[in-house]
C-alpha cells in the first residue's frame, strides 16, 4: 500500500513536472499573472491551520516560485474570524489570502472576498464549495488512530468503537463543540452509523479532549489507546516513527473542505491569485496528500493517502444546509449524551 | 513588638510641597490621561461588549443595543458557578501554599546562615519564568495517573502508591509550587530592607527567635506578604495553561478554561466571555478593597535614616535542615519538571513502555531543536520578544515608578483615582483583554497597529498593577524622614527622587522591571490579537506548537525560552545584588 502511495505521489509530481512550459503556465496562471505576482514579490496569508503545516506548503510553493515571499499570521479559528472582521471594519485587513476550516463562518464574511476561480475550477466537487469566492485549498479527512504498543486487537471500522472491549477511557474523543471539523464527524456518526451510535459509545466511558492535537499527543503517549483523529494530525507522527497507526473506515470518511479566498482589499492580488492557483492545482494538492496527510476535494484525486483503497473507501461530505441547521440542537444532545459540561 | 506598635514611629502626613502651584494638578492629570488611554478606554470596550451583542469596531457605537442577556445567562449557568467555585478553591489553596513556601524561602535566604543561599535564591526563582502552559505540560508528563513518569518509576520499584495530578489537589500543588516566587519576591525584598533593631529589641525583651519571627518579623512585612499572596491569587485566577493541562482530563473546569472555551468555539462568544471577565474583575476588586482595609492606618516603614545590615540568624546544625528543605523544594519544583521537559524535548516520542525505556538512548535526538530552528519564525519571534520585553520593562518601569511614587509618597488630590485605575487591569483575564485592546486601538491614527509598540503598550497596561504593587512595597518601607532630610538641605522634589528614592528603591525597581520583562515574554492572551506576521512573539509560537500536538517541539521551544530568560534574569539578579549591597552600605 505504501508503495502505491509513493508511486502515485511520484506520478502526480511527475505529471506537473513533465508538462510543457505552456501547460505549466496554464496550471498555475498566465505568463502575465506570474510576472505581475513576482513584481509584487509577496503576500500575507491568514490561516487557522497549524503554522507548521502551512510553513511546509509555503516552502513547497517557493520551490516553484522563489521570488514570492509568503508572510503568515496564524490564530485559532474563532479568534481568527474575530480578528479579520475587526481589521476589515477598521480598513486595516492585512490578509491577501485567508485559509479557514469553518465554511459556515467564512460564508458569513464572504463579502470581504473577491471573485476568484482557479484554472482547474471544474475539477472540484460541487459539494465541497459553499461560495464561488471560496475554495477548498485544504481538505482533511477523519481516520481511526491507535497506539500500536497498547492495542492488541485494533479496530477496523467505526462501529468497533462501540465495543465493550474498548471501555474505560481507552478511547479518546474530541468534544463536539470544538469546531466545524468535529461537528462534521459527529454529524456523520449520527446520520450514517445510526441514531444510537453516540449513546453506545458514550456508555464506554471515553476520555474527552478539547481538540485534536492534544488528543493525538495523548494517543502517542499512551494516555488513550484509540482515537478518531483527522488523518493529517497523526500522519506526520506516524511517518516520524511514533508508535501509532491509522486506518480509514469502510463505512465512510467524513471530509472537511476548507474555505479559502482572496480578500477584496488585497494589496498583492496577483501574488495571492498565483498562490491560490498553485495550492488548488494538482501539484499543490498532491504535495499536501503525500507530505501532510491531507485528502482532496478534487473529483479525481491525484494521489491517495496510505491505506486508502478507492474501491472500498467512500468520502462523506455533509449537506451544507444541514451542517448549519442541525448544529445547535444536535450539539446540545451530543453534550448531554457524553456528559460534557458546557 | 508588633506591626501596630511600629506605628509609633513618627509618620508625617504633611503633603509634599509642590515646586510650583500648577505642577501637581498637571502631573495628576497627565497620569490620569495615560491611565485612561491604557486602562479605561479598553475597559469601556469590554463593558460595551459585555452588555451588548455587537463588536464596537464593526458595528460602531450607533448600533449599541444594551442588554443584560449575557450577564443573566452567565449567572444562571450552573457550569459557570461550578467553574467559579473550582477557581476559588484551586487559587485559594494554591495561594496558601505559595505563602507558606515563599515566606519560608525568603526567610531561609535572607535571614539565616543556611549554606549556599545565593544558589538557593537563584534557583527558587526558576518556576517564575516557566510559562504556565509548560508547567502544566511538565506536570502532566510527571503526574498523569496513567502514563506519568513518577508513576512509571513507582511501578518499577513495586510500590503501590500512584500520583494523580489530574485532580484538584494536583492543581493546588502546581499553583502553589509555581506562584510561590511571587510571595518570595515581595517578602525577600521586605526582609532585606528591614531594620533588625526591632527584632533585636524583641529578643532583648526575652522573646525566643521563633516568637520574634511570628510576632515581629512576619507582621512587619505583612504588606509584602499580603501583596504577594494577593498578586499570586489573582495571577492564578487568570492562568489558563495549568488548569488546561491538568484540570481538563479530570473534567475540572475553572473560569479561564471556561472563557477559553467561549472564545474558541465557532462562532466565538466574546460578548459572553466579556461578561464572565467582568464577574472575575468584581472578585478581584473585593480582594483589593479587603487588602487596603487590612493595611489602612498602619505604617510599615522599616528603612530609616540609620545604618543597618540585615540580621542573619545562626541556626547552628539546624542550618542543614533548612538547606535540605530548600533542596527538596528545588528538586520538586525545578529539577523534576526540568528533567521531564528535557526528556520531552530530546525524545522523539514520549511513550514509555516501562521505566527502563526512559534510559534507551536511541530514543533521544536533537530532532525537535533542529525542527524549531528550521522554522524561520523561531528567530523572528525570539528577536521580537526581546524587543517587546525591553520596551515594556522600560516604559512600564518608568510609569510604575511615577504612579507608585504619586500614590505612596504624595498627598496630591486625585491619587486615589490613580491607585484605583492602576489596579483594575489585574482582574481582566488575558484571553479577553486581547480583544478589548484590539477593539480599542485598531482605529487609532498613526499606524500603531501592526507594530511592536502596540504589543508593548498592551503589556504595560496589562501589567501596571503587578509592577506598581511590587514597587509600592519598596516605597512603603522607605521612611519619610529621608526625603524630609533632603528637602531641609534644600533639594527639590525631582532631585530628592533622584538622590534618595531611586537609589533606596533600586532593588525594588530592578525586581519590578524584571518581573515586567518576564511577564511580557510569557504573555499570550493579548499578543494573539495584536501580533502580525512581522511581529510574532515567542508565546504565540509556543501556543502554536502546543496546539499542533507537538509536545517535543513545545518542550524544546520552552527550554530555549527558559534559557534566554534565565540568562537575562541572571544578569538582573547580579545587578540588583550589587545595588542591594551598595544600598545597605549607603544606608
Amino acid at each position: 500500500m505504501k508503495r502505491r502511495t509513493i508511486l502515485s505521489g511520484i506520478a502526480g509530481a511527475a505529471v506537473t513536472a513533465a508538462l510543457p512550459a505552456r501547460a505549466q503556465q496554464d496550471a498555475f496562471g498566465s505568463k502575465e499573472l506570474i510576472a505581475a505576482a513576482e513584481k509584487e514579490g509577496g503576500l500575507t496569508l491568514y490561516t487557522a491551520d497549524f503554522a507548521e503545516t502551512q510553513q511546509e506548503v509555503i516552502k513547497e510553493f517557493n520551490k516553484r516560485f522563489p521570488k514570492i515571499r509568503v508572510a503568515m499570521v496564524r490564530a485559532p479559528g474563532g479568534q481568527l474570524i474575530t480578528r479579520i472582521k475587526t481589521e476589515a471594519a477598521a480598513d486595516k485587513l492585512g490578509a491577501d489570502v485567508v485559509n479557514h476550516s469553518d465554511r459556515g463562518l467564512m460564508l458569513e464574511i464572504a463579502d470581504l472576498f473577491q471573485d476568484y476561480a482557479p484554472p482547474n475550477a471544474g475539477d472540484y466537487r460541487a459539494d465541497a464549495l459553499v461560495s464561488p469566492k471560496l475554495w477548498p485549498g485544504v481538505t482533511l479527512g477523519w481516520a481511526i488512530a491507535y497506539n500500536t504498543q497498547l492495542v492488541k486487537n485494533a479496530p477496523k471500522n467505526w462501529m468497533d468503537l462501540t465495543k465493550p472491549e474498548y471501555k474505560d477511557k481507552q478511547i479518546g474523543q474530541v468534544i463536539g463543540p470544538s469546531g466545524g471539523t468535529t461537528w462534521t464527524r459527529i454529524m456523520f456518526e449520527r446520520q450514517v452509523l445510526g441514531e444510537d451510535y453516540w449513546k453506545k459509545q458514550a456508555a464506554l466511558n471515553i476520555a474527552l479532549y478539547p481538540s485534536g492535537a492534544p488528543l493525538s499527543d495523548a494517543l502517542v503517549r499512551g494516555e488513550v489507546s484509540i482515537a478518531p483523529l483527522l488523518y493529517n494530525i497523526i500522519y506526520t507522527k506516524i511517518v516520524e516513527g511514533a508508535p501509532a497507526e491509522a486506518i480509514f473506515a469502510p463505512e465512510g470518511v467524513p471530509i472537511v473542505p476548507y474555505a479559502d479566498g482572496i480578500t477584496k482589499t488585497s494589496k498583492n492580488p496577483n501574488a495571492a491569485r498565483l498562490f491560490m492557483n498553485w495550492r488548488l492545482s494538482k501539484e499543490g494538492q498532491t504535495f499536501m496528500i503525500n507530505k501532510l496527510g491531507n485528502i482532496t476535494s478534487l473529483k479525481e484525486p491525484p494521489a491517495y493517502p496510505k491505506g486508502w483503497d478507492p474501491k472500498v473507501i467512500k468520502v462523506w461530505v455533509p449537506k451544507f444546509d444541514e451542517f448549519s441547521k442541525l448544529r445547535n440542537s444536535w450539539m446540545e444532545e451530543w453534550n448531554k449524551t457524553y456528559g460534557y459540561r458546557q | 513588638m508588633t506591626a501596630t506598635s511600629a506605628a509609633a514611629l513618627p509618620v508625617t502626613t504633611e503633603a509634599v510641597r509642590a515646586p510650583r502651584r500648577w505642577a501637581a494638578p498637571l502631573w495628576v492629570s497627565a497620569l490620569l490621561i495615560i491611565l485612561t488611554f491604557l486602562v479605561i478606554y479598553p475597559l469601556l470596550m469590554l463593558f460595551f461588549g459585555a452588555i451588548s451583542d455587537s463588536n464596537p469596531v464593526i458595528d460602531g457605537f450607533g448600533k449599541f443595543n444594551p442588554s443584560l442577556t449575557h450577564f443573566i445567562a452567565v449567572l444562571g449557568n450552573e457550569n459557570v458557578r461550578l467553574a467559579f467555585f473550582n477557581a476559588l478553591v484551586a487559587c485559594g489553596g494554591g495561594s496558601l501554599l505559595a505563602v507558606v513556601i515563599g515566606l519560608a524561602f525568603s526567610w531561609i535566604v535572607v535571614r539565616t546562615n543556611t549554606p549556599f543561599k545565593g544558589f538557593i535564591a537563584g534557583a527558587s526563582m526558576v518556576p517564575l519564568f516557566v510559562p504556565p502552559l509548560v508547567a502544566g505540560v511538565a506536570w502532566s508528563i510527571l503526574g498523569s495517573p496513567k502514563t506519568g513518569l513518577l508513576n512509571t518509576a513507582l511501578k518499577w520499584t513495586g510500590i503501590d502508591f500512584r500520583f494523580d495530578f489530574y485532580s484538584m489537589s494536583g492543581l493546588i500543588l502546581v499553583f502553589g509550587f509555581y506562584y510561590a516566587p511571587y510571595v518570595y519576591m515581595f517578602t525577600a525584598s521586605a526582609l532585606r530592607n528591614m531594620d533588625p533593631s526591632l527584632e533585636e529589641a524583641s529578643e532583648v525583651a526575652g522573646a525566643s527567635a521563633f516568637t520574634t519571627l511570628f510576632t515581629v518579623t512576619f507582621p512587619l512585612i505583612a504588606p509584602a506578604i499580603l501583596a504577594g499572596s494577593l498578586l499570586s491569587f489573582v495571577v492564578m485566577l487568570g492562568i489558563y495553561g495549568v488548569p488546561a493541562a491538568l484540570g481538563a482530563p479530570a473534567n475540572i473546569s475553572v473560569l479561564t478554561t471556561y472563557i477559553f472555551k467561549l472564545t474558541a468555539w465557532a462562532p466565538p462568544l466574546y460578548n459572553t466571555a466579556a461578561a464572565v471577565a467582568i464577574l472575575l474583575m468584581m472578585v478581584t476588586a473585593i480582594l483589593v478593597w479587603a487588602q487596603q482595609r487590612v493595611l489602612s492606618g498602619r505604617s510599615f516603614a522599616t528603612v530609616a535614616g540609620k545604618a543597618f545590615r540585615p540580621r542573619s540568624l545562626n541556626l547552628g546544625p539546624w542550618r542543614w535542615l533548612t538547606f535540605s528543605l530548600a533542596l527538596v523544594y528545588l528538586f520538586v519544583v525545578v529539577v523534576l519538571p526540568t528533567v521531564a521537559l528535557v526528556i520531552a524535548a530530546f525524545r522523539r516520542f514520549l511513550f514509555f513502555k516501562d521505566f527502563q525505556a526512559v534510559f534507551d538512548m536511541k530514543a533521544y535526538s536533537w530532532v525537535h531543536f533542529n525542527s524549531i530552528f528550521d522554522n524561520p519564525l523561531t528567530i523572528t519571534s525570539i528577536w521580537n520578544t526581546m524587543k517587546v520585553g525591553v520596551i515594556t520593562a522600560v516604559i512600564g518601569g518608568v510609569l510604575a515608578f511615577a504612579i507608585g511614587y504619586t500614590i505612596n509618597r504624595t498627598q496630591v488630590g486625585g491619587r486615589k483615582s490613580i491607585d484605583l485605575l492602576s489596579t483594575i487591569p489585574v482582574a481582566i483575564p488575558g484571553l479577553v483583554v486581547g480583544v478589548a485592546y484590539l477593539w480599542a486601538w485598531i482605529g487609532l491614527p498613526g499606524g500603531l497597529y501592526g507594530t511592536i509598540w502596540i504589543l508593548a503598550l498592551a503589556f504595560v497596561a496589562r501589567f501596571i498593577p503587578d509592577t506598581v504593587k511590587a514597587l509600592s512595597t519598596s516605597f512603603m518601607q522607605i521612611h519619610k524622614e529621608l526625603e524630609e532630610a533632603a528637602w531641609i538641605c534644600g533639594r527639590g522634589l525631582l532631585s530628592t527622587i533622584a538622590t534618595i528614592m531611586v537609589p533606596l528603591a533600586r532593588p525594588g525597581i530592578v525586581a519590578s522591571m524584571t518581573l515586567l520583562f518576564v511577564l511580557a515574554v510569557r504573555e499570550l492572551g493579548s499578543s494573539l490579537f495584536l501580533y502580525t506576521s512581522d511581529t510574532t512573539v515567542m508565546a504565540v509560537l509556543l501556543l502554536d506548537y502546543y496546539e499542533g500536538g507537538n509536545i517535543g517541539k513545545t518542550a524544546a521551544f520552552s527550554l530555549v525560552q527558559t534559557v534566554i530568560i534565565g540568562v537575562l534574569l541572571g544578569i538582573t539578579y547580579w545587578l540588583s545584588r550589587g545595588s542591594a549591597e551598595s544600598t545597605a552600605r549607603a544606608g
